[in-house]
């Protein structure tokens, strides 16, 4: 049973492989392959061989520098933020109360609703007049924001869109961590006189610091592929202002039809996340641990 | 475990409340503007209590070509569950039952895969597709949310798979039967459960997605959640619309949250919760 040839093997392993080079490895090529050409979409035929050409120009353009910004500027803010919001209510509903696990479980909604519906709930909600936050500033007797027409308001919407959206799957994953640290480190440190804020500091996070690094990984790896809320709430505007990452790649390929820089764009996105989700892997997940964790 | 404070508690269980409500409130709103006409979303104010059900009827039976691309969305969530299912169950019991060079490698790359943006392979995808007569068909769009689901199922299955005991498959190998037949006739059966949980993980990604319909399809494969994002846009301010099919949508989602509670941290961790 343990030892089984590569012969014996391949057939089970073959059917997913070949799915995996059909619409995995072979796309990523082909992506590397369009990046060395200036390529009009849907005419091949006119296809000119650049070299790195792309890349230098990519380089050059500072809309491309811009998203790159945006991309980073929208990571930087909005996953402390997320992190904070789920770290404090991980550590206030660690506790058994009435309505816990109703609670545990609602908060989550957002994380798994459409990424389509939850662009279009916040463009719903922001709009001047009727949106629900313009017409409760309207009440209070406040003046209307008009949150989607100006480039810095349009930013702040799209990360406080990605925030409701994605706090409650830090609090989970933080929450899950917290279950596991046994509460006898608790005991025993109130015994000693430990004061809530010690407790916190010498046992709560060291031994949440690994889920901590984890949570932070996965949502590096998804914030940075963000596309289809940020698509529906604002298309990337006002002007540019909003214009992430894959936006902009979806822009030059869809909207310039420039799939050789699309394409640069591609695998300078593929290489980073790559290296992030190496990362991940290496430092936080185990085989032989995933592999036993089926209750956990 | 700690002294019961139950005021304590019963204010938590306020508090914790208060920030569900929340957070749910732009869900509920939504799902309120669904019974709401589009013009009365624009004229009377998102909190009036003038309810009807003329943006469902429209959805729902006037214009009912919006059910057609609720059957496109099920059909390549099925049939990409399906595929990411059966080939994803076989590369897992290899993983899982056999020691061969490059195991470790193998399952990490997997999981690997399962991190890539869609958007660095949806150029590409779109261009290939185009050159075979794949673009806007159901097996297209089936084959590219596989993309995302196989290294998924993967990994979702390995945990179940490695707890199921050696010694049934062991007796059936010795009865003679074949490693397939030992595969799909002994193993299969006892990870039911597993692949359960998997199969509807896999359905929600799938279900969920956007960037490759929106490229991958136009017409004939167009998944209900692109024509959702029409409501908005091209032919005015449908919002009433939009929320009455965003909310048929929503309902999945809605039991997926509620059903596989316990399984959401491991699902996460097996790459991410967008597709």
């Amino acid at each position: 049973m343990e030892g089984g040839s590569a012969r014996t093997v391949l057939p089970f392993l073959a059917p997913a492989l070949a799915v995996v080079f059909a619409v995995l490895i072979f796309p990523a090529l082909y992506s590397l392959y369009a990046s060395f050409f200036d390529w009009p979409l849907n005419d091949a035929s006119a296809r000119e061989f650049v070299g790195l050409g792309n890349y230098l120009k990519l380089f050059q353009d500072p809309e491309f520098w811009n998203s790159l910004k945006l991309q980073l500027g929208f990571i930087v803010i909005a996953l402390p933020i997320e992190l904070v919001l789920g770290f404090g209510a991980a550590l206030l509903l660690n506790r058994e109360f009435p309505g816990a696990g109703v609670v545990r479980t609602l908060i989550l909604l957002p994380v798994f609703m459409l990424p389509v519906l939850s662009g279009f709930t916040w463009r719903y909600m922001l709009q001047p007049d009727y949106g629900p936050i313009n017409w409760i500033i309207g009440a209070l007797g406040g003046k209307q924001v008009l949150w989607l027409n100006s480039p810095t308001l349009a930013y702040t919407a799209v990360i406080m869109q990605d925030v409701w959206r994605m706090w409650p799957f830090m609090f989970m994953l933080l929450y899950a961590g917290l279950t596991t640290i046994p509460a006898e480190m608790y005991e025993a440190a109130e015994i000693d006189g430990a004061s809530w804020g010690q407790r916190l500091r010498l046992i709560t996070l060291p031994m949440l610091k690994p889920t901590i690094v984890t949570a932070l990984l996965l949502r590096l790896i998804d914030a940075l592929r963000i596309f289809s809320e940020v698509f529906t709430m604002t298309e990337g505007g006002p002007g540019s202002s909003t214009l992430l990452f894959s936006l902009y790649t979806h822009r030059q390929a869809f909207s310039f039809f420039k799939v050789g820089l699309a394409s640069a764009m591609s695998i300078f996105l593929l290489i980073v996340s790559v290296a992030i989700a190496v990362l991940i892997v290496r430092k936080n997940m185990r085989l032989e641990e995933m592999e036993k964790g089926a209750d956990s | 475990m700690r002294r019961k404070r139950p005021l304590l508690n019963w204010a938590i269980a306020a508090g914790a409340f208060l920030v569900l409500a929340i957070e749910l409130f732009p869900i509920f709103i939504t799902i309120a503007s669904g019974f709401r006409r589009d013009l009365d979303i624009l004229s009377a104010g998102p909190f009036s209590l003038k309810f009807n059900l003329r943006s469902w009827y429209l959805v729902l039976f006037k214009n009912s070509e919006y059910l057609g691309y609720v059957w496109n969305s099920v059909q390549v969530a099925f049939l990409s569950t399906a595929i990411s299912l059966v080939t994803g169950s076989m590369a897992a019991y290899g993983i899982s039952r056999f020691r061969f060079r490059g195991r470790d490698t193998l399952a990490y790359s997997f999981l690997v895969f399962r991190m890539l943006p869609q958007i660095s392979l949806v150029v590409a995808m779109y261009m290939m597709f185009q050159a075979i007569g794949a673009r806007d068909t159901i097996w297209g769009l089936t084959l590219a949310h596989s993309s995302f689901n196989v290294p998924y199922v993967i990994w979702m299955v390995l945990p179940f798979f490695s707890q199921i005991d050696r010694s049934y498959e062991e007796a059936a190998l010795v009865d003679g039967c074949s490693r397939f037949q030992t595969f799909r006739r002994v193993f299969l059966p006892l990870a039911g459960p597993g692949l359960v949980v998997a199969a509807v993980f896999a359905f929600i990604m799938s279900w969920n997605e956007f960037l490759y319909a929106l490229i991958l399809t136009s017409t004939q494969a167009k998944t209900a959640p692109l024509h959702v994002a029409g409501f908005i846009a091209a032919d005015g301010l449908k919002w009433g619309q939009l929320y009455a099919a965003g909310t048929v949508l929503l309902l999945p989602v809605f039991i997926f949250t509620v059903t596989m509670q316990k399984f959401i941290v491991r699902g996460i961790t097996a790459g991410g919760v967008k597709g």
